[in-house]
């Protein structure tokens, strides 16, 4: 039972709206989908491996049988999951720092959100509507989001100098082997153990 | 195409969790009982299974009050919330999972409600697909690699940085000759298990200082 | 923002006071009533953030106390809860958050640091090792007078000398003491490149809450403090850590590396750290060292990552690189405004004269300290994140060259480009050039405060 499983911290988070914020909510989710530059600033905070919203409108919580008591809810509710390299303060001061409009526009939607900046009266939110994480799995625990765009380098140089291997004189290779040392020079970190979590 | 980011699916599933107050502890604590001590690595049904990147479950006991004014209710029931992060398509994953590790998956999913139990794949996939929601927007960091081409991503990348460093300085001929044996060991390996955590480097890789 | 009354602040934290010898005084409370009385003489001798205008004094003190200290004061038992957690644990206590294991690890540490006896740090520092003595005794006789701590031990530390005028450089050769940052309201004058970065590129001083506390921060909100308010503000927090330097192992390593790396020793040098052994900036000055940039203040420390982002004039993990990220990061480097941290201290023990042979037995490295208003937001995390790790710097798990616990493994790449004499070389079996051999976190309060602490006045709410 750990939001924690290598070098990824599983956040999962749950706020109340109003149902007719929602609809806006939704909008704002249309347009980050289809206007792609909008996602830039998320890309370059390169911690993110995988994150995800969902909306759950008051009515659709599964309802699969008789012997289940229905739901009677007023509010809707935003899903929020996070799948982020580093540590939980690093990510929200992260965000807080460079990303505060974005976050505003996605949450302020949501009950009593204070607003993403200053980011202690964020934190305090956060830690209101974040649930524990009861099992976590992941098939890359020594590798960062960082660590997985550098190894696809890695392995697209790789395999562009092998097909050469073979067919060259040794002073081509080597020249070519020269060429492949500095596409990847900048992405042969080790992949291991995550520090210690404080 | 919400569910969908680029070749990555992001699924949502909210299980209800089955409420009788005869039951001893009650089903959503059995729950958290097997997800405590349920593997993370290699044994872990979505490591033996294939296409899960990441996933995660969540016990959903209540939503949370936020305080005045906020609305403050509560649910009937409690769900059993799963998140994965998978490859590909969905039937294949799901009936994938089923197969994989029916014996766990019945342990949890027996506690919800109308489960059908492991026997029969396609009733599986209706209960999961029952039970799903729509993804409103999925952000992948990378969303164009699948599981095996990640795994063995990582594995040439450690390959070639030990290569590297041990034959900084080698002289043409052998340089190619050894990397020539070095391709062709690593091509010959077998994609590495998912979640497995031995850090052991497989390679010999020849140079200087071996 | 308000006003920075310096009388109330103690100069240690304001300003690296240039007094090329010091000794560090560790002190031990017996009693506090009697611990309380000798703060009380301590408090007229504190050297504050006064402006030296009418010169330099011969000697400076100043005071700090670990939590055990605060505790062993009396203060109230909720003032002391309301300290941070990796305050009140001690640094010993973090030492796995810290990465300080194995050839680091507390066992290894000087006997003062083993029994959490230490209460209290004196600093010191003076123009002259006649000066420092003179004022040494006189402290001495006023803990003789008011037997309110016992000294446990003290550490003495000068710059390395050079002719007989002090220098900046330290045992591996390199100058050091640039990049310190600028403050709102503390520095009277700002150089390029140790303040924040600004959208238009230029350099603006950080808020002032990055250091003291009770002002502003970079997160725009008052930092999170102790209790109360009074005994918090205009105080800062102190990391100390004795680093020891494995000078003999240092040399041996860069001579035989240099054999292989056509750039030559002293570019190797440069590109473990990002500067020239002189300190001129790879980034401004790729191929040899530029005494003119040096002795530039707007130049020194004036540059940026952006032109770089291969690492091919200053490697992606250098430690200059890794410790202060600029822009390196993105987002006009406002990802890094809240992980700066102001260092202050000296070398250690003999100097290291380059001709003469130097052993790892010898006692000397440096006596590092950390000045910021949170130790786990600030120096924890670049300890941690930037020199123990690199994700952020995208380099996974390989640590800093020169701080980095290596234990004989890990590497350090030096990204390159086509230039005969700066190819991409690796540098792999990394040996530890540094070890820990102590250190503690401590609370360096106000005049304000310390009056409160010797007068038992300090009242929670």
């Amino acid at each position: 039972m750990s939001n924690i499983n290598g070098k990824v911290y599983a956040m999962s988070a749950v706020t109340p709206m109003k149902p007719w914020k929602t609809i806006i909510v939704r909008a704002i989710f249309f347009l980050l989908w289809n206007l792609k530059f909008l996602q830039k600033d998320l890309r370059d905070l390169s911690f993110i491996e995988f994150a995800r919203w969902v909306i759950v409108p008051a009515g659709k919580f599964p309802h699969l049988a008789a012997s289940q008591k229905q739901e009677n809810l007023k509010n809707d509710y935003m899903f929020f999951f996070s799948n982020f390299n580093g540590t939980w303060n690093q990510y929200i001061d992260a965000f807080s720092a460079v990303l505060a409009s974005g976050l505003n526009l996605v949450w302020r939607w949501s009950d009593k959100f204070p607003g993403s900046v200053p980011v202690t009266p964020f934190k305090q939110y956060i830690d209101r509507v974040q649930f524990t994480t009861d099992y976590y799995y992941t098939s890359y625990p020594h590798a960062t989001a960082n660590d997985l765009k550098s190894a696809h380098i890695v392995q697209a140089s790789f395999d562009s100098l092998a097909a050469q291997a073979e067919t060259s004189s040794p002073e081509q290779f080597a020249a070519a082997y020269r060429k492949f040392v500095l596409e990847v020079q900048a992405h042969l970190g080790d992949t291991g153990q995550a520090p210690i979590v404080f | 195409m919400p569910n969908q980011n680029g070749s990555i699916y992001g699924l949502s599933i909210l299980s209800p969790i089955i409420d009788d107050p005869s039951v001893n502890p009650s089903h959503d604590l059995q729950i958290r009982e097997i997800l405590a001590t349920l593997s993370t690595g290699a044994e872990s049904p979505f490591a033996i299974a294939p296409g899960t990147h990441m996933a995660r479950f969540v016990v959903l006991d209540d939503v949370i009050f936020v305080g005045y004014p906020s609305v403050e209710e509560h649910l009937q029931s409690k769900y059993l919330i799963l998140e994965s992060n998978l490859d590909g398509d969905l039937d294949t994953y799901l009936r994938g999972l089923i197969a994989a590790a029916p014996q766990q998956l019945d342990a949890i999913y027996n506690h919800c409600v109308g489960y059908p139990g492991s026997s029969n794949p396609r009733a599986f996939v209706d209960y999961m697909k029952s039970c799903q929601l729509e993804t409103t927007f999925l952000f992948a960091a990378v969303n164009d690699k699948s599981l095996p081409e990640t795994l063995r991503a990582l594995q040439t990348q450690r390959a070639v940085s030990d290569f590297i460093v041990t034959h900084q300085g080698t002289e043409p001929a052998r340089l190619q000759s050894e990397f020539a044996q070095f391709a062709a060991k690593l091509k010959s390996l077998p994609i590495p298990k998912p979640a497995s955590t031995t850090m052991h480097r497989e390679l010999k890789i020849g140079g200087r200082n071996e | 923002m308000s006003k920075l009354n310096e009388t109330d602040i103690q100069g240690f934290v304001l300003r690296g006071y240039n007094l090329p010898f010091a000794r560090y005084v560790f002190l031990h409370f017996e009693d506090a009533a009697r611990a309380r009385k000798l703060i009380g003489s301590l408090l007229p001798l504190i050297t504050t953030g006064q402006r030296w205008d009418n010169g330099k004094p011969q000697s400076t003190v100043n005071i700090a106390f670990t939590h055990r200290g605060l505790c062993a004061l009396e203060l109230p038992e909720a003032t002391l809860l309301s300290f941070p957690v990796e305050f009140q644990q001690g640094m010993k206590h973090r030492a796995g958050i810290l990465g300080d294991t194995g050839h680091n690890a507390p066992e290894q540490w000087d006997e003062l640091w083993h029994h959490n006896r230490v209460h209290a740090w004196l600093g010191v520092n003076a123009q002259s090792p006649e000066a420092l003595e003179a004022r040494c005794a006189a402290l001495r006789s006023l803990l003789t007078e008011t037997s309110g701590a016992t000294i446990l031990a003290s550490q003495d530390a000068a710059a390395v000398m050079e002719n007989g005028k002090p220098t900046s450089r330290e045992h591996f050769g390199y100058t050091d003491g640039f990049g310190n940052p600028d403050y709102l309201g503390i520095s009277r004058s700002t150089q390029p490149g140790q303040g924040k970065l600004m959208p238009d590129g230029t350099w603006a001083p950080l808020a002032t809450g990055e250091l003291l506390l009770g002002y502003a921060d970079e997160a725009g909100e008052l930092p999170v403090s102790p209790l109360p308010y009074l005994l918090a503000n205009n105080g800062s927090f102190m990391v100390y850590r004795k680093l020891h330097q494995n000078v003999a192992t240092f040399r041996k390593y860069l001579n035989d590396l240099s054999t292989q790396y056509s750039g030559g020793k002293e570019k190797l040098a440069a590109k473990f750290i990002g500067r020239w052994r002189d300190g001129t900036p790879l980034e401004l000055s790729p191929d040899h060292p530029a005494p003119s940039i040096v002795e530039d203040p707007n130049r020194n420390t004036n540059f940026t990552y952006g032109a770089d982002p291969e690492g091919t004039s200053c490697p992606i993990g250098a430690h200059i690189r890794r410790t202060h990220p600029r822009d390196a990061f993105g987002f006009n480097g406002k990802l890094i405004d809240r992980r700066r941290i102001t260092r202050r201290g000296l070398p250690y023990g003999p100097p290291a004269l380059e001709d003469q042979p130097a052993s790892d037995a010898d006692d000397r490295g440096i006596i590092f300290m950390v000045l910021n208003a949170s130790i786990s937001r600030q120096f924890e995390f670049v300890q941690q994140q930037w020199i123990e790790y690199g994700n952020d710097a995208r380099q996974g798990n390989d640590k800093d060259m020169l701080l980095g616990n290596h234990g004989g493994h890990g590497k350090f790449v030096i990204q390159g480009d086509t230039t005969e004499t700066n190819p991409p070389f690796v540098c792999a079996h990394l040996p530890n050039f540094v070890e820990l051999r102590g250190g503690d976190y401590f609370f360096l309060p106000s005049i304000t405060a310390l009056g409160m602490i010797a007068m038992g006045l300090v009242d929670p709410r």
